[in-house]
C-alpha cells in the first residue's frame, strides 16, 4: 500500500502550496494517474479520504483523478494504439507480440483550487 | 540542498506554477509528479554513487525468493574482488545484516516500521550510515536490498544504476504476467533456486517468454546459489557492471 506515502507526499506539497499563497482550505485538487504508474487509483482515493480527515486544510476537498492513456507502440510494423486499460495481447494490424510502451506512468498533480 | 540530511544536491527544482484569482478562490497549475521529490532524492544519491565509484543494484522479490541467500553466496565468490556493500531493507529485524556481516563486508539495516518499500530518501539515509562503516566508502558495489514485495517498491528510484528482479522456482512462473511492473521496470530478471526444477511444474521458458513479452530488454538469468548451478552467469553479469561503471567513471574523469 504505497499509495499512503505518496498520499503524504501529496498533503505536504498542498500545506506548502496555501502557504505560499496565503489559502486556508483546499476545495479540489485534480491528479493525472497512469494505467502503468504502477498507482491504484482506487487505493490513492482511499488512502486520501483516510488522510484528509486529519487535516483541516483538505478534509472537504475534492479529489478528481483523469485515467491518462499508454500509448503500445508495434516492435514489427511500428503501429500504435492507445488504451486506459490492460496491455494489448498482440498487434491489431500485423499479429506481433512484442508492443513497447510509451507514456501512462505518471502521477501528476496537476490543478489545485484553494480559498 | 537534500531533504534526508541536507547534503548539497545538485537537483534542487524551483517551479513557478502559473496562477490566476477568481472572486474567492484561487487555482493553481502545478503539474508537478507526486514522484519528483523521490526522483530529485534519487538522483543525488546516483551521484553520491557514482562519486564513490561504485555500481548500485536494487534488488526486488517476494519475501522468500533468495536475495539475502543470493547475496551471501555473491560476496562468498567475489569479496577478493571488488569490495561491496550491501543496504538491506526489512519491515523490522537486523537478522538480514547480521546475515551479511557474517560474510565480513560493511552493511546497514534499514528498518522501515512498516512501510512496504525503501525510497530514495532512506537509501540516502543507509548509503551515509554505511560510508561510516569500515570500509563503506570505497565500494564497487553497493547492492540495496529492498522490503520483500513485488509491488510497492516498483514504484521509487532509490538512485540504482541496475534493478533486478528476482523469482524463485518454488513461487511459480506466472509472476512475470501477474506483476509486470517489477519486470517492466528492471533490467534482469533472476530466476533462482533452479536445483528445485525436480519438484515444482516450473518451465524457465514459460517465465522466461512471458517476461520478455512484457520487456524484450530485460536479460533473464536462471541459476540456483546453493548448488551453483550457472552462478557463473550471475557473477560475470556482476563484474561487466562493474567494469561499466569504471569505464564511464573514467571517461568523466
Amino acid at each position: 500500500m504505497h499509495e499512503i506515502s505518496l498520499v503524504q507526499g501529496l498533503l505536504s506539497q498542498l500545506q506548502e502550496l496555501a502557504r505560499q499563497n496565503n489559502m486556508n482550505r483546499v476545495v479540489s485538487i485534480t491528479m493525472d494517474i497512469g494505467p502503468l504508474s504502477g498507482v491504484v487509483a482506487d487505493s490513492f482515493r482511499f488512502g486520501f479520504e483516510i488522510l484528509a480527515q486529519e487535516d483541516d486544510l483538505v478534509r472537504d476537498a475534492t479529489l478528481v483523478i483523469n485515467t491518462t492513456t499508454v500509448t503500445y507502440r508495434c516492435t514489427g510494423c511500428d503501429a500504435t494504439q492507445q488504451t486506459r486499460g490492460d496491455k494489448p495481447d498482440n498487434c491489431p494490424a500485423c499479429g506481433e507480440l512484442f508492443l513497447l510502451a510509451e507514456g501512462g506512468d505518471e502521477l501528476i498533480l496537476n490543478r489545485v483550487e484553494m480559498e | 540542498m537534500c531533504d534526508a540530511c541536507g547534503c548539497p544536491s545538485p537537483s534542487d527544482h524551483a517551479h513557478g506554477p502559473s496562477t490566476h484569482t477568481h472572486s474567492h478562490t484561487k487555482t493553481v497549475d502545478v503539474h508537478e509528479s507526486l514522484f519528483a521529490a523521490n526522483e530529485a532524492i534519487a538522483t543525488s544519491n546516483r551521484e553520491h554513487f557514482e562519486e564513490m565509484g561504485a555500481v548500485a543494484i536494487n534488488l526486488i522479490s517476494s519475501p522468500g525468493s533468495g536475495k539475502t541467500t543470493l547475496l551471501e553466496h555473491t560476496i562468498e565468490a567475489l569479496k577478493e574482488e571488488f569490495n561491496i556493500g550491501v543496504i538491506e531493507g526489512d519491515i523490522e529485524t537486523e537478522r538480514d545484516a547480521d546475515r551479511i556481516r557474517a560474510k565480513g563486508v560493511p552493511v546497514v539495516q534499514l528498518t522501515t516500521g512498516g512501510a512496504c518499500h525503501l525510497d530514495a530518501s532512506m537509501t540516502h539515509r543507509g548509503f551515509h550510515q554505511l560510508q561510516k562503516e569500515p570500509g563503506g566508502d570505497t565500494l564497487d558495489i553497493l547492492f540495496i536490498e529492498n522490503v520483500g514485495n513485488l509491488v510497492c517498491p516498483t514504484s521509487f528510484d532509490l538512485g540504482e544504476h541496475h534493478r533486478i528482479v528476482l523469482v524463485s522456482v518454488p513461487e511459480g512462473p506466472d509472476k512475470p504476467s501477474k506483476y509486470p511492473k517489477a519486470f517492466t521496470s528492471s533490467h534482469t530478471f533472476l530466476i533462482t533456486k533452479t536445483d528445485l526444477l525436480p519438484y515444482f511444474d516450473f518451465k524457465v521458458e514459460d517465465a522466461r517468454d512471458d517476461a520478455l513479452k512484457l520487456n524484450p530488454t530485460l536479460r533473464v538469468l536462471d541459476f540456483s546459489a546453493t548448488s551453483g548451478e550457472n552462478f557463473d552467469q550471475w557473477l560475470s553479469l556482476l563484474r561487466e557492471l562493474v567494469a561499466a561503471a569504471k569505464k564511464k567513471n573514467s571517461l568523466q574523469a
